[in-house]
């Protein structure tokens, strides 16, 4: 049994809420005559203005040590409550807030039951806060600067905005140039607006730009750390970073395979996607047939001037199937419909007269200007089947597609098809998810905090994903996603200000443990690491965010709870059930 | 030069809006929320689940909307509209005319004593009308802040009646009739206008029957139905009180008038589905589609899930709802190779409608002085690689009022704009 203490219990009425069926009197008397209790006093309205002064007055006066208040439920007061004990200058957490208001007053409706249920529950709620440790609001530094994985149009869009005077970026691009996928196009959908223009000038900025350090030819093969404090290892091959080399860019040019260290508080993944391998799908005759082409080839073809067939004519007919690989990669990939009217104009653009055919599933045209879009290109005297079971073959050197679909059963003859194959996770996402602790979904992308409310962080706090490493998606989106992670990182760790870490965390007690690591495997957030001198799992304090699952699945019972320790939960439950 | 105001005013409290506050309020910046209703969480509150996790609406949003109101840094100004915005980025100046509430938000404890009493009954239109509301209240039980609010159109007092029920059941003097309406006037460096989105008016497509057919619903109708906050308490029921062995559900309802696709609809009408298999595992259905948007990584896995719980998924080429001797009956061509005119008996029809822009969308915009699109939502600075800028600096857009979309792009959106704002100190 810890220490005398001084408890105060206050009652709340909540108006008629708990007074009409509670009968409070009897509960004032009762928790009076227990020996332990210093002051008992009840309120109309304790969460009110003046029932906030009164406690706090009381708790001063008659110099408390522990408080509890039984009142509503703790979601609704618990902070109200625990900020007014702060302010009296008592430890918020040694409070304690027991429901009696939807726990009892709402659902028993016998007066006297309810009444000694509220007993029971402050009775136990004493028992309980005598156990209570004061727990410290703890605050680390964080090093504001980041680094950022992967420089297409989304990690470029992201270092923009992140890079500021007083913060870095480090943004690590594995090819020879920054820009992703996007340096492959011609034009955008749906406006069809030259994207040159729209890359350079961005990569430019980029380049521009003091706060960035490119490093291309490089990767990432090592992050340590956490939230605020992460050390990434990068190995770089540049010899070459950029066109205007910074005074850091001449400074490493010529090193081969240098081995960089850098110090950052956050990681911003941005490593895009592939596409699907086409050797997969052998039903369409890609690498076997000459004039069968991928989108990104096609693509790069139409960039770089001409549309051609292999023999060098110009094509009369060209097919362009949607949904390749949709069923066997088992999603929709979101753009291919619409880059696929994209490859129509380019075609009516540049070869009028060609008669153009898409052989598609669903038209996927979401949000405001899409379909605008498909009824334009239709207009331009393109065909559109919907079909399905689609095979191609070829005989002297025209292809043939056979399919089932509406209006038109008949096979398509055709000199050309481009193949709209599905958007796949980038080849480095296994890596990089080992690498950087964080998950991939079954698809193979990785996966965010939250589907709904948290698109672009993960479960572990200070590394986030962006663009198409996300999920398959236009550039619009990939570069909100990427402002999106600005908006997540300038808000929370800023230059000069310490990070506020969660109080309620879990511990492990070296004594106890056994070395199993069966919590390292339940915990989401990448908090426990096994000390492989001592032997045993040690929670990072950064990273816990008091959930409890290593302490359910500990088996020697070393990890615990803070403020949700065996013995208090048990002191509580015992004196309950008296 | 001056020095830039680091305030930050946003309007609509939905996800996207509450999601911006949330960042801004976390970054040291003071923030005002102002919210034409009296509660927060936009339109999602209306839903029992979301898409494609099926998680509980409400739950997800309650600890948002909790530490909204919790959060000292976050002014939020419901019952409130901006009326004027003057200046330039950086500097400011908003007049927002907020209603009196009439109940005050400190004392009153929302424990709903003063319902009863009040005389008043009009429709309730969070619910869509499918039950009612008295003068003094919240929109539905739940409902954050909660505390009632009087509406002054239907009040016998301010009509000038000597009522006063409402303030005699009140056991904690949280109802003030002398509040006024104020006008504000408040100092800014950014503005984020987050202000959502309605849905297509179904009785613009009258061969579909709504309004003239009884158990023909819109989709905000059927959320409702479903919600156990809601009108029925969750029960599935047709007008007459029987319960449905049957149910269509048409999505694109006004695509071709509005010349786009919501990209939304398919997926809430596909939930729609797991809801009535949820509460009645018997019923029939038949989802009518014209072509399934389902994009991204994780929504056509939902289709197929959907698909076991044995719908039929027909894409129709045109489709009519009528009343044919009593029985509702659907009339529709599929899309097949030779389609024939077939037909349908349904006890309930439920429609998709499309996402357009708010009512009160080109007000705004005059207000606020930047421009609309064709369709009438917010442009963008630039809409491929800007989208949540507009076309005024210091003027930022996010979630639906820019186009129609789901809530992790809206809430993308919202944390884009605080990027931007948080980028250009
Ligand atoms: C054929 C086609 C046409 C398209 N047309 C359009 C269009 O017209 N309009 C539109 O809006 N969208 C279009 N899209 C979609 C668009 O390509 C994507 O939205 C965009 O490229 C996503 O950008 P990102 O930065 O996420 O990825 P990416 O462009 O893939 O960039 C990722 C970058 O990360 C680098 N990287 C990968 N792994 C690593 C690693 N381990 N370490 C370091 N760096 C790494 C890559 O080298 C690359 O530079 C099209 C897509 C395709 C396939
Ligand atoms: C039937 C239906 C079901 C859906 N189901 C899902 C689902 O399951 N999952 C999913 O991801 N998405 C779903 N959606 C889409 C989802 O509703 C939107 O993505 C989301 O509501 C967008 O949030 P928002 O904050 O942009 O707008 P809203 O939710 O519309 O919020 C806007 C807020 O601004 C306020 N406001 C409006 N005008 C003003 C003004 N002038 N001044 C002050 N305040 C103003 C409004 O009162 C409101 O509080 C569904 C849509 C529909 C129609
Ligand atoms: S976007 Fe279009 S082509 Fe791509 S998978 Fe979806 S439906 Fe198929
Ligand atoms: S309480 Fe949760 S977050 Fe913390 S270490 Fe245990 S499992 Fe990880
Ligand atoms: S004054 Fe009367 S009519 Fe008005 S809200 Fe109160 S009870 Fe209702
Ligand atoms: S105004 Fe009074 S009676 Fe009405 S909900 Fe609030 S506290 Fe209860
Ligand atoms: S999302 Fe589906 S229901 Fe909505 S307009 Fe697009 S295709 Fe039609």
């Amino acid at each position: 049994m810890p220490m005398e203490e001084k408890i105060g219990v206050y009652v709340c009425e909540c108006g008629p809420n708990i007074a009409d069926k509670v009968d409070i009197d009897k509960v004032v008397e009762t928790i009076s005559s227990l020996p332990s209790v210093n002051v008992v006093e009840r309120h109309k309205l304790l969460c009110s203005e003046d029932g906030k002064k009164f406690l706090k007055e009381s708790i001063q006066k008659n110099e408390l040590t522990r408080i509890v208040v039984a009142a509503c439920s703790p979601k609704q007061h618990e902070v109200t409550f625990m900020r007014v004990c702060e302010s009296a200058g008592i430890n918020p957490y040694f409070f304690q807030l027991t429901n009696i208001r939807e726990q009892c007053a709402w659902i028993i409706d016998d007066k006297e039951e309810a009444t000694e249920r509220t007993i029971r529950y402050i009775r136990a709620a004493i028992r309980r806060v005598l156990y209570h440790k004061a727990l410290e609001k703890k605050e680390i530094e964080a090093n504001p600067d980041v680094l950022v994985i992967g420089g297409g149009i989304a990690g470029i869009s992201a270092s923009l905005l992140l890079a500021s005077g007083d913060r870095k970026v480090y943004l690590i691009e594995k090819t020879k140039v920054v820009g992703g996928k996007v340096r492959e196009f011609a034009k955008l959908f749906p406006r069809m607006e030259p994207c040159s223009d729209i890359i350079s000038q961005k990569i430019k900025e980029v380049e521009n730009n003091k706060n960035i350090e490119v490093h291309t030819d490089s990767e990432v093969s090592e992050v340590l750390g956490f939230l605020g404090n992460f050390v990434a290892k990068v190995n770089t091959s540049e010899n070459k970073a950029i066109e205007q080399p910074s005074e850091q860019a001449i400074k490493e040019k010529g090193l081969e395979n240098k081995e960089l260290e850098l110090k950052v508080g956050a990681v911003v993944v941005a490593t895009g996607f592939s596409m699907l391998d086409l050797q997969q799908l052998p039903q369409y005759g890609y690498g076997k047939y000459d004039n069968v082409y991928t989108a990104l080839e096609f693509e790069k073809m139409n960039a770089e001037g001409k549309i051609l067939l292999k023999n060098g004519k110009p094509p009369k007919q060209i097919a362009i199937i949607h949904c390749v690989g949709r069923e066997k990669v088992g999603y929709c990939s979101r753009v291919c419909c619409m880059y696929s009217l994209k490859f129509a104009n380019y075609i009516k653009s540049k070869l009028p007269s060609v008669k153009v055919s898409h052989l598609y599933t669903d038209l996927t045209v979401p949000g405001k200007t899409y379909q605008k879009f498909y009824e334009q290109t239709k207009e331009k005297d393109v065909e559109f089947i919907r079909a399905q079971d689609i095979e191609i073959t070829e005989s002297n050197g025209q292809l043939t597609i056979n399919h089932k679909g509406t209006p038109n059963l008949k096979p398509l003859n055709t000199d050309m098809v481009i193949l709209s194959s599905a958007i796949t996770p980038s080849s480095d996402a296994h890596k990089l998810a080992e690498m950087l602790n964080i998950s991939q979904g079954d698809n193979g992308f990785f996966v965010e905090e939250h589907p709904k409310l948290a698109p672009v962080s993960t479960s572990m706090e200070g590394i986030f994903i962006t663009g198409c490493a996300q999920g398959p998606k236009n550039i619009s989106d990939s570069i909100v996603q990427a402002q999106a992670v600005a908006g997540k990182i300038l808000s929370s760790i800023i230059p000069g200000k310490k990070l506020e870490l969660e109080v309620k965390t879990s511990e492990i007690s070296e004594a106890l443990c056994i070395g199993c690591q069966t919590c390292l495997e339940v915990c989401s957030y990448g908090a426990i690491y096994f000390d492989e001198i001592k032997r045993v799992c040690i929670v990072n304090e950064v990273l816990c965010r008091g959930c409890g699952n290593c302490v359910g699945s500990c088996p020697s019972g070393a990890a615990s709870s803070k403020h949700f320790t065996t013995t208090q939960l048990h002191q509580e439950v015992v004196e309950a059930l008296r | 030069m001056k020095e830039k105001n680091g305030n930050v005013l946003i309007i609509g409290a939905g996800v996207a809006g509450m999601e911006a506050s949330l960042l801004l309020a976390n970054s040291d910046k003071k923030v005002y929320l102002v919210e034409r209703t009296s509660y927060t969480g936009g339109n999602v509150i209306k839903f029992e689940k979301v898409f494609s996790n099926m998680e509980c609406a409400t739950c997800m949003l309650a600890p948002k909307q909790q530490e909204l109101l919790a959060n000292e840094n976050i002014e939020l100004l419901t019952l409130a509209e901006v009326i004027d915005v003057k200046g330039s980025a950086g500097d400011f100046t908003v007049k927002v005319r907020k209603k009196a509430r009439y109940v005050d938000l400190q004392n009153c404890i929302g424990c709903s004593a003063c319902f009863e009493p009040c005389p008043v009954s009009v429709k309730n239109e969070f619910e869509e009308g499918l039950s009612e509301r008295k003068a003094i209240y919240v929109p539905c039980p739940g409902a954050l802040p909660n505390v009632p609010a009087i509406d002054t159109e239907n009040c016998v007092r301010f009509k000038g009646k000597d009522c006063q029920l409402c303030k005699e059941a009140c056991m904690f003097e949280a109802i003030d009739f002398d509040q006024k309406d104020e006008e504000l006037k408040l100092k800014v460096g950014a503005i984020i206008v987050a202000t959502g989105f309605s849905t297509f008016d179904s009785k613009k497509t009258p061969h579909l029957g709504y309004g003239k057919l009884a158990d023909v619903y819109t989709a905000f109708e059927f959320e409702r139905m479903f919600a156990s906050n809601g009108p029925t308490e969750g029960e599935i029921k047709l007008r007459n009180g029987e319960t449905p062995k049957s149910a269509v559900i048409i999505h694109c309802v006004g695509r071709e008038e509005k010349g786009y696709c919501s990209g939304v609809c398919c997926m809430y009408s596909l939930k729609f589905t797991h809801y009535l298999k949820e509460k009645l595992p018997e019923i029939k259905i038949a989802e009518f589609y014209s072509d399934l948007c389902i994009p991204g990584k994780s929504y056509q896995k939902f289709y197929e899930e959907t698909k076991t719980m044995g719908p039929e998924i027909i894409r129709f080429n045109e489709i009519e709802v009528v009343n044919a001797n009593g029985q509702l009956t659907v009339n529709y061509k599929p899309d097949t190779l030779n389609p024939k005119p077939q037909t349908l008996n349904t006890d309930m029809v439920i429609l998709a409608p499309a996402i357009e822009p708010d009512g009160n969308a080109n007000k705004l915009a005059e207000v606020i002085g930047i421009p609309q699109d064709e369709y009438g939502f917010f442009a963008e600075g630039h809409p491929e690689i800007d989208s949540v800028a507009t076309q005024k600096e210091g003027i930022f857009i996010a979630g639906c009022v820019q186009g129609p979309k789901d809530i992790q792009d809206s809430v993308a959106q919202s944390e884009a704009a605080v990027g931007k704002i948080l980028s250009s100190r």
